[in-house]
């Protein structure tokens, strides 16, 4: 008898030891600088094609990271927005796109360790419909498309380097492309991916005094 | 329908026909694993198996029947060590491995047949199984390299006395399991025939429904072996096995936001057939000449609700002729000495061009000696050569320990060293799936052929970096080793603890290579990864009384990316916070390789009494596991999509009469644990009831 308590001790002993693992967090604080932009409608879907693809009114949402504000369609011909989204398509005013100075370039890293936009970095421009500054596609700039649960996450470590229509600078950092802020679960419903996809929520630094550094 | 009556019908003619004889003798079995059990996979000849050095386990066929399994991914399911994959059926995942890389044989011999590595357990019966053996690691150089994570070794009855057993089961979702398993034994010949028909309607979460997460299935199973003893010295067998599969397939899959159904039936048959020769040269030498042929065809026949056809057709086989002797040097000294030859031949839709046959041959020498010194240690030390044709040869050396310190405890250390060629997918798959989004999978060798022209003809979008590493494949190579403990500190406690690391290298994985014009995904197979798996296992075993006893296992697993660890080392992957915001990822965030669970827990209780009435409860837990990379930063982390960690419980109790029959009844899953997603092959909770009548010739 005494053998078998010893044993049932044993063995406990050793489960337990093996199910105690530590986690440790870490905590990243944004500087107090930044501004954040909630659900910021991006072309959304209005209705679906007789093959089953989604599809919007096909306008873009103007955006003026200088005034933080929706600049209106009229103006789209001027240089009072910074960045233009439609669906996963992000654009700059520049190049193909707009009349100003606009570009960017995607970083891989952390949003808050970009102190400095390095000299030499080159900031690409739009060039639509064969290239973007804000690299397009799954896998490629900002996000990554799940085929099979059909949900479109923002890439982890990944800064858009922004260069403003005025020739200014900004990092801008993309949270979520669903209606609340956060990527839905994978287990959300069809219709709730349909009705809440294509709202921006991102986080930038406008650095107003036209240098590099933030 | 039909033939389950005819099924049912035989059974009563047979049982009337001979009722007379009835008697059924009730075989004492002792506790479990170390009693004086034989085991034939480490040596391809018996062996007590306390003298076996290499790890195993070992299930006998109570345990099967008592716990009212039909299939054999149902008894593994319980096994310490094993989890049971979904995707392509179930498959089965030993020490955290792929199914890929377990070897699955059917008295020695394996079988074929795997869609994307995987050989789907529940086209096995187990009505007639004796026992099952597993070997775990690369420790065994008889059976193929490829035999990474282990070896189940399926032992049919051949040995018993003359016997008739029948059973049928009936079930939730009309599902019904029919038995009939005859031996008899004549002077010289002794002929064991076997039939199985196994039907089920499926499982869908909703009443009514279409979308099944279990299809409609029809399998039914034949097999036939004939054994002749020539003289006292030599022997010939004979055995052949058919299992045919009907699969009424109703696929719903989602792209874009859109679910597209297809609708249609598969029809799965495998075939083998052996042919052997024993002959016992002297008391020391005796050679075994083994002529083995087996085929597989899987055939898909779809239609997509929008009428898009979708067919595809497999077939595989393989021939191999082996001659194995085994030579007793003396009382401490045995050698065996292996060798043969294997092809090959695959046809499919799925490469590159149907009628063009893919071949291989591999030639295949090995010699395993064992070495009794003295009492204590028992030594086996081997190694296995192939030539393979495709592939350059490789040498596998396998070593094992077993220390007997006393009569209680024993230890043993394993080394093992196996390579696995790359397959026939991997080379030539040319699979686009019109089912499913039109994306595509390349086998490498096609890869850059077929990629090429596309590009001629503007269908492809962009190419990701690893599309220009594409090369020929090399074969991946593995090492384990394995350490236990066996104690036995009385009768009725019995206590094994494992300790493994596994390490494979160059692991062929699919990867995404570029994108069509239109967004759907290119892949194709890539060197890619060096991975490990290492953890333990204990299992217990312990008798209250004469009537209740229990067993528990547990296995901790940890596994890994070697390649992905030292990226996120270098602080160079990221991942989301909760608030949407990136951080760095750490060590503590990574969860290892997909579909592994770090723990896994099985418990059972048993109670029976000497007038045959049994009943047991077992319960199975398996912690979270990774299914998807959801977050785009290609190594798997707790931000990922997971696979809830469950628990599943089972219940059966049964009577054996005297007379031969027996009743038992069971519920699979009491707790109604369901995931359509993560765990296609759990049904909901399963009621089911079986009847069996067995005569048995005594002696």
């Amino acid at each position: 008898m005494k053998k078998t308590v010893a044993y049932i001790l044993f063995i406990t002993a050793f489960t337990f030891l093996l199910a105690s693992c530590s986690k440790s967090t870490t905590t990243v604080v944004a500087p107090l600088t930044a501004t954040t932009v909630r659900d910021l409608p991006a072309d959304t879907i209005i209705g679906i094609t007789a093959q089953g693809q989604p599809y919007g009114a096909g306008k873009y949402t103007f955006y003026s990271l200088e005034k933080n504000t929706i600049i209106a369609n009229t103006d789209s011909a001027t240089t009072k927005w910074d960045l233009a989204f439609s669906g996963t398509k992000i654009l700059t005013n520049g190049g193909t796109s707009g009349m100003g100075l606009g570009g960017a370039f995607v970083q891989v890293g952390l949003f808050d360790d970009l102190k400095t936009i390095s000299a030499d970095s080159v900031f690409k421009t739009d060039n639509a419909p064969t290239s973007y500054a804000v690299t397009y596609g799954s896998g490629k700039g900002w996000y990554t498309y799940d085929p099979i649960n059909n949900l479109i996450t923002p890439l982890a470590g990944r800064v858009l380097v922004i260069k403003t229509a005025s020739g200014k600078y900004a990092k801008v950092e993309i949270i979520a492309y669903y209606k609340g802020g956060a990527t839905l679960a994978t287990t959300a419903t069809d219709a709730e991916k349909m009705s809440k996809q294509r709202y921006y929520t991102f986080r930038y630094i406008f650095q107003p005094n036209g240098t590099k550094v933030f | 329908m039909n033939k389950r009556i005819l099924f049912i019908f035989i059974t009563l003619v047979l049982m009337s026909w001979t009722k007379s004889l009835a008697q059924t003798k009730f075989r004492k079995d002792s506790l479990g694993f170390y009693s004086d059990t034989l085991f034939v996979t480490a040596n391809k000849s018996e062996r007590q198996i306390k003298n076996i050095s290499v790890p195993i386990s070992i299930i006998n066929s109570k345990n099967i029947i008592q716990s009212g399994s039909t299939r054999l991914s149902d008894v593994l399911r319980e096994q310490t060590g094993i989890t049971i994959t979904s995707g392509f059926g179930a498959g089965v995942q030993l020490q955290g491995l792929n199914p890929d890389y377990t070897i699955i044989l059917i008295d020695g011999e394996p079988l074929i047949g795997r869609t994307a590595g995987v050989l789907d357990l529940n086209r096995i019966a187990v009505g007639n199984i004796k026992k099952i053996e597993i070997v775990k690691g690369p420790s065994s150089s008889l059976y193929g390299s490829e035999a990474m994570a282990g070896v189940i070794n399926i032992i049919t009855d051949k040995k018993s006395n003359d016997a008739l057993n029948t059973s049928i089961r009936y079930g939730s979702y009309k599902t019904f399991d029919g038995n009939i398993s005859l031996i008899k034994k004549w002077n010289k010949i002794r002929f064991q025939s076997f039939y199985n028909n196994y039907s089920t309607d499926g499982f869908s979460v909703r009443p009514n429904s279409n979308n099944r997460f279990i299809t409609p299935i029809t399998r039914s199973t034949f097999t036939q072996n004939i054994q002749y003893n020539v003289t006292n010295k030599t022997s010939i067998e004979g055995s052949f096995r058919y299992n045919k599969e009907n699969i009424k397939s109703i696929i719903a899959v989602a792209n874009n936001g859109t679910t597209i159904y297809s609708n249609g039936n598969e029809a799965n048959n495998d075939l083998n057939g052996a042919f052997i020769i024993n002959h016992q040269f002297n008391d020391k030498i005796k050679t075994k000449l083994n002529t083995y042929y087996t085929q597989y065809e899987s055939k898909q026949d779809l239609l997509t609700v929008s009428g898009n056809p979708y067919n595809d057709l497999f077939q595989q086989n393989f021939k191999r002729v082996e001659d194995q002797t085994e030579w007793k040097l003396n009382k401490s000294l045995n050698s065996i000495v292996g060798f043969g030859w294997i092809t090959e031949k695959v046809n499919s839709t799925r490469y590159d061009n149907v009628d063009s046959a893919k071949n291989n041959t591999i030639k295949y020498f090995y010699n395993q000696w064992e070495w009794n010194a003295g009492k204590k240690l028992v030594a086996n030390v081997g190694f296995r050569y192939d030539d393979n044709k495709n592939y350059a040869s490789a040498l596998s050396p396998k070593a094992s320990f077993l220390y007997k310190m006393n009569s209680q405890l024993r230890f043993k250390l394993s080394i093992g060293r196996g390579f696995k060629a790359p397959d026939f997918r991997q080379l030539y798959l040319n699979f686009t799936n019109t089912a499913a989004g039109s994306y595509s999978v390349f086998g490498a060798v096609e890869a850059q052929k077929i990629i090429t022209k596309l590009n001629q003809l503007g269908q492809i979008g962009n190419l990701y970096s690893n599309y220009y590493q594409l090369k020929k494949l090399e074969a991946e190579y593995a090492t384990g080793i394995h350490l236990s403990a066996e104690w036995e500190p009385n009768s009725s406690n019995e206590i094994q603890i494992q300790v493994f690391r596994n390490d494979i290298n160059n692991l062929i994985d699919v990867q995404q290579v570029g994108n069509y014009i239109s967004g759907s995904q290119i892949y194709s197979y890539l060197n890619i990864k060096n991975a490990y798996t290492t953890g333990l296992e204990i299992e217990t075993k312990q008798k209250y009384n004469s009537y209740w006893s229990s067993s528990f296992g547990y296995q901790f697993l940890i596994t890994g990316d070697k390649d992905q660890i030292a990226k996120i080392k270098s602080g160079i992957v990221y991942t989301k916070n909760a608030d949407g915001t990136s951080r760095l990822l750490t060590l503590d965030d990574y969860v290892g390789l997909p579909n592994t669970s770090k723990h896994r827990f099985q418990a059972k209780l048993n109670y029976e009494n000497k007038d045959g009435v049994y009943a047991n409860i077992r319960a199975i837990y398996r912690s979270k596991w990774a299914v998807a990379n959801i977050n785009g930063n290609e190594v798997y982390d707790n931000g990922d999509q997971f696979g809830k960690g469950y628990i599943s419980l089972n219940f059966s109790t049964g009577k054996q009469f005297k007379n031969g029959w027996a009743l038992q009844t069971g519920i699979d899953n009491i707790n109604n644990h369901i995931d359509g997603m993560n765990l296609p092959n759990l049904a909901g909770r399963t009621y089911y009831m079986v009847l069996k009548y067995s005569i048995q010739n005594k002696k």
